[in-house]
């Protein structure tokens, strides 16, 4: 007779509790004190927050080095806008926030509420809760003033991942400041102190106005050669991301 | 005067466990340990070392009792330990193959409702069930087995599982619809 075919009779079930107990009782089963789940709650629980927060922080840092280039703008002015977009985002940032999400999903599933509906509806409150908490922190305007800081080399350890990423060059897509408008088009001064001249064609858009003056702060989208961008599409930009020392304040003819 | 052992719920007994007795965790052995038995029967089948699972089961439900909430159901707490045991012991097995992903559970299902299949003769069912849950896939065997031989409700058993109660639902009406082909197909009769 095997084991299930005698698994409910009785003597079975006193000799699995004998069993069970004998173990125990020799001390060879022994029972986890409580301050090891308490401790593993606690862990878990510090976890999760810090996770929470790094990708609260690193979502709204992506948005923020997406505005500083003029990246974030560039969809609004149509298809080579978004084709542009999609070339330029920072993925190895997008995909390392992609992982951390997965791994806030995998936590939130151990508790009742998320795995008792679809991983659909915790995904999409992850998410929610994500960009929700990324647009707060953009708020605070914290990624302005560390970025400031680590132009100024007062941020040790997080300076130069904002000098790499907060500040990097684009081919197609430039923000300045205009220093000078001119018979084609106008001068304009970047964060990097460069003096760039943008060539106004018929073929340009606008597609917020055209009212461009000097001191404005602008997003252009053309391509670079040398110092000179034929401009696809220009924009001005309101966001007081481009506040910077204009070293070159008052220079008139850019390097060829 | 307190009251007998047998007087007091499992969620009481577990609570004097989680004290320092050790006596009390045998009563609660003693009740489950015929239900344990017949969901590893159930889930387990042609496995010969189901009893050393099943004590497996009881001894990490002793080490891990301080993790039980009292205020929780004691039954359920101890499927969902008996149910990782068992996917254990067929992984070591290598014997069925093991889902990584199961998209049922990433989206929710309409057929939801509890008890939908109440039309059905259920002691027919569990007669079908008897003779063929053993060829059905893991994935259906499961809820299957806790709905009808345990009696567990959608949402204890999405507790044991871990899924959503809607998937609960799916498994159950899509596993009583291949049972019933199996059936017709295998040619058995009640």
């Amino acid at each position: 007779m095997n084991f299930f075919n005698k698994a409910d009779n009785d003597s079975q079930k006193s000799l699995i509790t004998d069993k069970v107990l004998e173990k125990i009782k020799s001390g060879r089963i022994k029972m986890r004190p409580k301050a090891h789940f308490v401790l593993k709650t606690v862990l878990a629980a510090l976890g999760f927050i810090l996770i929470i927060l790094f990708v609260l922080y690193l979502i709204s840092f992506i948005v923020f080095t997406l505005r500083m280039s003029g990246i974030w703008f560039a969809p609004g002015f149509g298809f080579y806008g978004i084709k542009i977009f999609l070339f330029s985002l920072p993925w190895l940032l997008i995909l390392t926030a992609i992982i951390l999400i997965i791994i806030l999903e995998i936590l939130v599933k151990y508790f009742s509420f998320a795995y008792r509906r679809p991983i659909l509806y915790s995904i999409l409150g992850i998410i929610a809760l994500v960009f929700l908490g990324s647009f707060v922190i953009g708020q605070i305007k914290i990624h302005p003033y560390l970025f400031k800081k680590s132009q100024e080399k007062h941020l040790p350890v997080a300076g130069k991942f904002y000098r790499d990423f907060g500040a990097g060059k684009f081919r197609n897509t430039h923000r300045g400041i205009v220093s000078e408008t001119t018979d084609n088009g106008f001068l304009i001064e970047t964060r990097h102190n460069e003096i760039l001249k943008i060539i106004i064609t018929s073929e340009t858009r606008f597609p917020f106005g055209k009212d461009i003056k000097e001191n404005d702060s602008i997003m252009i989208l053309g391509e670079r050669d040398n110092c000179t961008v034929r401009a696809f599409g220009v924009r001005k930009v309101d966001d007081n991301l481009n506040n910077f020392p204009r070293k070159n304040h008052g220079q008139k003819n850019p390097k060829k | 005067m307190p009251k007998p052992l047998d007087k007091l719920t499992d969620e009481e007994i577990a609570k004097i466990v989680q004290s320092g007795k050790v006596e009390p965790f045998g009563v609660l052995v003693e009740r489950y340990e015929a239900k344990i038995t017949r969901y590893a029967r159930k889930f387990l089948f042609n496995c010969n070392d189901a009893e050393d699972i099943v004590q497996e089961v009881f001894l990490k439900a002793y080490v891990n009792i301080q993790s039980f909430d009292t205020s929780r159901k004691f039954s359920s707490w101890l499927y969902r330990i008996a149910h990782n045991e068992f996917i254990n012991a067929i992984k070591k097995k290598g014997k069925e193959p093991l889902p990584f992903f199961n998209p049922d559970i990433l989206f929710p299902h309409p057929v939801s409702e509890e008890n939908a299949d109440k039309e059905i003769n259920e002691k027919e069912l569990r007669q079908m069930l008897d003779k063929c849950l053993n060829k059905l896939n893991l994935k259906y065997r499961e809820p299957l087995a806790l709905y009808y031989f345990e009696k567990l409700s959608y949402k204890e058993i999405a507790d044991i599982l871990r899924v959503p109660i809607s998937t609960v639902g799916i498994r159950l009406q899509r596993g009583r619809q291949k049972m019933k082909l199996l059936f017709q197909k295998l040619n058995y009769h009640l």
